[in-house]
């Protein structure tokens, strides 16, 4: 009877086993993941995937879907867990950490001159030191969107917004901006204000590299001043704007509540897919009366992972896939304006939408490329929330926040 | 008895009363899948749409091919469930019953690995799971799955054959049973509510366990349904209307089991086992 | 049995000793392959300096945890972390026994209140978490919208925007999704309990609050312990529930031990300081289970 139950134990992990299954030795195997962006299809996905697999004589990929606020720590595991993919749609911002670790390569030895060639050159964020270590696919410039049955007003200047606003806004019934009040994955919305002071995150040693956290710089202050103003004082911003995050809070613009908000590239089918039914003008975000226009600038690059193991294979992938045929409709899908010199040619992109975009976009800011970016998004977040809270002056907020960047990045 | 009679017109009512209260995200996700993207967002909102958008059913199981996520979910809940109940059944027993040196040992440590979230330990898992060559595996997820409810479902079977009496053991034992034939046929038909309870339970944890399959899991075809509801949430629109159907369909097969295996739950003990 | 006391090798080699052994070789084996490994790295990280890959660098001893508890933000969640754990079990205990004995009482379309109550734990945490937060939004959701319009709070606070509403909000959503389990745990309990035991305290003049007390409670007396417990544990850990709902916002207000630690690990990539934050939980986890452990093994005996 012991042996009978051994022998059931026995065949239960047998079966677990089985279930493992051997893999069977195929052909080389690029893995890409591939970030969510509204837009993208299942089936479109699938037809990459297929495209690459049908024609190509070796190499198959395997492209997969991961929703974008879970990338990062997808990523991260499979990087520290030694089995990183070949390649990987990723906010350029985190390479400096992937850098750091050298996770990554650079990326132009792996491409054809081709695709290279092909890229704008205003979209290479992710050129540090002269290497590309990362290939843009996705950079978005953000803008003002007014909702024209509220409010006719183009604000020239930061100011000139709050007046905007402050005219627009007629509680309850509809306000002036929308603002978020509550941390989410971007650092967007503080720095919209601060690039429009002026502000830089760093400051810039000598030898190019980046050094002490000026966040709590005189623009920096003025900047959070001056939402907490907006929000706190002139009371113009959504209601319950510290419980809503970004995704919470356009929707409230989309329903027609609210005069302006500053958004991206999503905006035009965001407002579709909610039913909106007001004419919307675009404008560049202003700048602080004195100010250089300054608006800000995403950009999301593909990273080549240096322990993969079919990197060369990988390479010859994003070579078919930044073709107009798949890479255009990517943009298309996604909303986009294309990176790429060829697509960006396509009738598709010849909306007011896209023309605000770019105009944004020639004198747009990227975000620092820096390491420890995530710290620096989460204390800049926690100092806003601990202002809008009531908890700490806007000074006294930033220099808690740039004091814990430092020391996070050791400065 | 008596008063259970009398309970009844306490019970009912006040059941309702807290069902209403308890349910009411229930109500929201109802009232939520069947509007329109716009009608998502009106402002003010209201609980019944302005009209029912039945497509909203067709577009979630068609177009995000829900029927394959269900199917893998399937897989790996009632993969991990077996494995579970395999390894949890036996080991509850021997602590329950059994003494050996190192029992107390074998509990505290049962204990101690219950509170290492998955979080804490997911990279050095992802180590482990790559080198026995096993990442976008099944049986990876079901291995896991199965893992970290065992500690759980040990402790609980463990209280529930400690409530059936020693004497209907014995009986067996001195009747010429072993101890394993008294485990199977004797202990585990009464203790049925029990293991239906930490059947159930693995099953809910591996049906709906989401960092794993996120961290392991790269074809999508092996994706689970906690996956796929993640598709309705973008990068900055959120389809709730897509998301709430979705979900109210990932909770049908849990309803269902728990249909099916209620009747067992209150199978009380085998009334007159033990008289005498 | 005989008192005569055992050899060490009759101890552990008897027949029911080697059955308890092959019995829980598979458990011990699954375990000591996939387990072993993560926790024993959890604790030597915590000695050692880590880089953004969490591999180790420096050796230092005691200096990670020396420079957490330096930190009041850690002492912070430690009591957060504590007042969740208390609160949300002690709620969840009291609700699920209360519901357990009501779906206890027989009544036609019991099956069906039975179903009806598994729903909030028959969804996956971060959907429920998500599910809530389209219930707590300040604009479209539907929580505010009925208050307002049935009058029973015509200005309800934003759920989630201020300190002690988010705190609040959170730890109910983790109740709402843990009272199932405590109600199904009891509910299969309570039917082991003889109903012989029952019908005898009645005879003997025992009201129902009376027959609770002493038959109902002292029957799952075991269960609860074992239930609390566990509870208390994946309480302490719930990590997705608060990190959806607020980011263990606004400015760190619902940071609990749980939500630092992935912050930590996968937002700050500070591996060591999560593994020793990761220790701590362990630490104190631990001295609940060896209280608790106590009460069971004492109580064992009886």
């Amino acid at each position: 009877m012991k042996k009978t139950l051994l022998l059931r134990l026995g065949v239960a992990l047998l079966l677990v086993v089985a279930l493992v299954g051997c893999a069977p030795k195929e052909k080389p195997k690029v893995t890409f993941f591939w970030a969510l962006y509204d837009g993208l299809t299942e089936d479109f996905r699938a037809s990459v995937e297929k495209a690459f697999n049908d024609q190509s004589k070796d190499a198959q990929v395997q492209i997969v879907p991961v929703k974008w606020d879970d990338m990062q720590n997808k990523l991260t595991t499979a990087v520290a867990g030694g089995t990183p993919p070949e390649v990987s749609v990723v906010g350029t911002r985190w390479i400096l950490d992937f850098m750091s670790t050298n996770s990554v390569d650079e990326v132009s030895q792996y491409l054809s001159k081709a695709t290279l060639d092909n890229i704008n050159p205003a979209a290479e964020e992710a050129k540090v030191k002269g290497k590309l270590m990362g290939l843009p696919i996705a950079a978005g410039a953000r803008i003002l969107a007014i909702n024209n049955d509220i409010a006719k007003d183009v604000p020239k200047t930061m100011e000139e917004l709050e007046a905007d606003a402050i005219k627009v806004n007629k509680p309850p019934k509809q306000y002036g901006l929308i603002m978020p009040g509550k941390s989410h994955t971007e650092l967007t919305d503080f720095c919209y204000y601060f690039y429009a002071a002026g502000g830089n995150y760093f400051e810039v040693k000598a030898d190019g590299s980046y050094g002490k956290c000026t966040v709590n710089s005189e623009a920096g202050v003025k900047a959070l001043t001056f939402m907490q103003k907006l929000a706190l004082k002139d009371k113009v911003v959504q209601p319950g704007f510290t419980s809503m995050t970004r995704m919470d809070s356009h929707p409230v613009f989309y329903s027609g509540k609210v005069g302006y908000v500053m958004i991206g590239a999503w905006v035009d089918s965001a407002m579709k897919q909610a039913g909106s039914k007001f004419p919307v003008t675009y404008a560049s975000i202003p700048s602080f009366a004195g100010e250089k226009p300054a608006g800000l600038i995403i950009t999301d690059s593909i990273a080549f992972f240096s322990k993969a193991k079919n990197l060369k294979a990988a390479g010859k992938f994003i070579d078919f896939f930044y073709q107009d045929a798949y890479k255009g409709k990517f943009d298309q899908l996604v909303g986009f304006p294309p990176v790429t010199l060829s697509a960006a040619k396509d009738q598709f992109w010849n909306t007011p939408l896209y023309q605000a975009l770019n105009a944004a976009a020639l004198t747009a800011r990227p975000w620092p490329l820096v390491d420890n970016f995530d710290t620096l998004n989460n204390e800049v977040w926690k100092a806003c929330e601990k202002v809008f809270q009531g908890q700490a002056s806007p000074k006294d907020a930033l220099d808690a926040a740039a004091a814990a960047v430092d020391k996070a990045r050791g400065m | 008895m008596r008063w259970q009679n009398r309970a009844r017109w306490v019970a009912v009512p006040l059941t309702l009363v807290i069902l209403l209260f308890l349910l009411f995200p229930f109500f929201v996700m109802i009232s939520t899948m069947i509007k329109s993207g716009p009608d998502v967002y009106a402002d003010p909102p209201h609980w019944i749409p302005s009209h029912v958008e039945w497509s909203n059913f067709v577009t979630v199981w068609t177009q995000y091919d829900l029927a394959s996520y269900f199917l893998a979910s399937l897989i790996i809940a009632l993969g991990a469930t077996v494995l579970n109940t395999l390894l949890s059944v036996p080991a509850a027993y021997a602590v329950a019953r059994l003494r050996f040196p190192g029992r107390k040992f074998a509990m505290y440590l049962l204990l101690m690995i219950e509170m290492f979230s998955p979080v804490i330990v997911i990279i050095s898992l992802f180590k482990v799971v790559a080198g026995f060559h096993m990442l976008d595996s099944y049986g990876a997820l079901i291995i896991l799955d199965a893992l970290f409810t065992v500690a759980f479902n040990t402790w609980m079977m463990n209280g529930y054959f400690k409530t059936i009496p020693k004497d209907i053991e014995e009986a067996a034992l001195i009747d010429g049973c072993n101890r394993v034939q008294t485990m199977t046929r004797i202990m585990l038909p009464i203790a049925v509510p029990g293991l239906v309870t930490v059947m159930i339970y693995a099953f809910i944890f591996a049906w709906n366990e989401f960092l794993f399959a996120l961290t392991f899991i790269s074809s999508k075809a092996k994706m689970p349904l906690t996956i796929a509801l993640y598709n309705f949430v973008g990068r900055w629109t959120t389809q709730w209307q897509y998301l709430t159907m979705a979900a109210f369909l990932a909770l049908i097969p849990v309803l269902v089991l728990f249909y099916v295996i209620e009747k067992r739950l209150v199978a009380g003990l085998a009334g007159g086992a033990v008289k005498g | 049995m005989a008192d005569v006391p055992l050899t060490l090798r009759q101890r552990i080699w008897n027949p029911e000793a080697r059955l308890a052994y092959v019995l829980l070789l598979p458990t011990t084996l699954f375990l000591a392959a996939f387990m072993f490994y993560p926790i024993a790295y959890v604790f030597v990280m915590s000695f050692f300096k880590t880089n953004k890959l969490s591999d180790l660098t420096k050796f230092v001893g005691l200096g990670n945890f020396i420079d957490r508890f330096e930190d009041p933000e850690f002492w912070w969640a430690c009591v957060r972390s504590l007042v969740w754990t208390a609160t949300g079990v002690s709620v969840k205990f009291l609700a699920g026994m209360t519901i357990a004995i009501l779906l206890n009482v027989k009544y036609r379309g019991r099956k069906a209140a039975r179903m009806a109550f598994i729903i909030p734990w028959a969804s996956s945490v971060p959907i429920s978490a998500l599910l809530w937060q389209w219930v707590y939004h300040p604009e479209f959701g539907l929580l505010n919208h009925t208050l307002k319009i049935t009058g029973l709070w015509t200005n309800p606070p934003g759920w989630l925007g201020s300190p002690l509403p988010a705190f609040i909000s959170t730890m109910w959503v983790d109740i709402w999704i843990g009272i199932p389990f405590f109600a199904l745990v009891f509910l299969a309990g309570m039917q082991a309990i003889p109903v012989e035991l029952y019908e005898s305290g009645h005879m003997d003049g025992a009201g129902p609050v009376r027959a609770f007390f002493s038959i109902t409670l002292a029957g799952l007396r075991e269960l609860i312990l074992i239930s609390t417990l566990l509870s208390a544990i994946w309480t302490f850990n719930d990590f997705n529930v608060i990190y959806i709902l607020t980011r263990a916002g606004p400015a760190n207000t619902t940071n609990i031990l749980i939500t630092s630690v992935y912050i930590d690990a996968f937002t700050n990539l500070h591996f060591d300081w999560a593994a020793v934050q990761s220790v701590v939980t362990f630490l104190i986890l631990s001295l609940v289970s060896v209280v608790y452990a106590r009460f069971y093994f004492r109580q064992e005996n009886s």
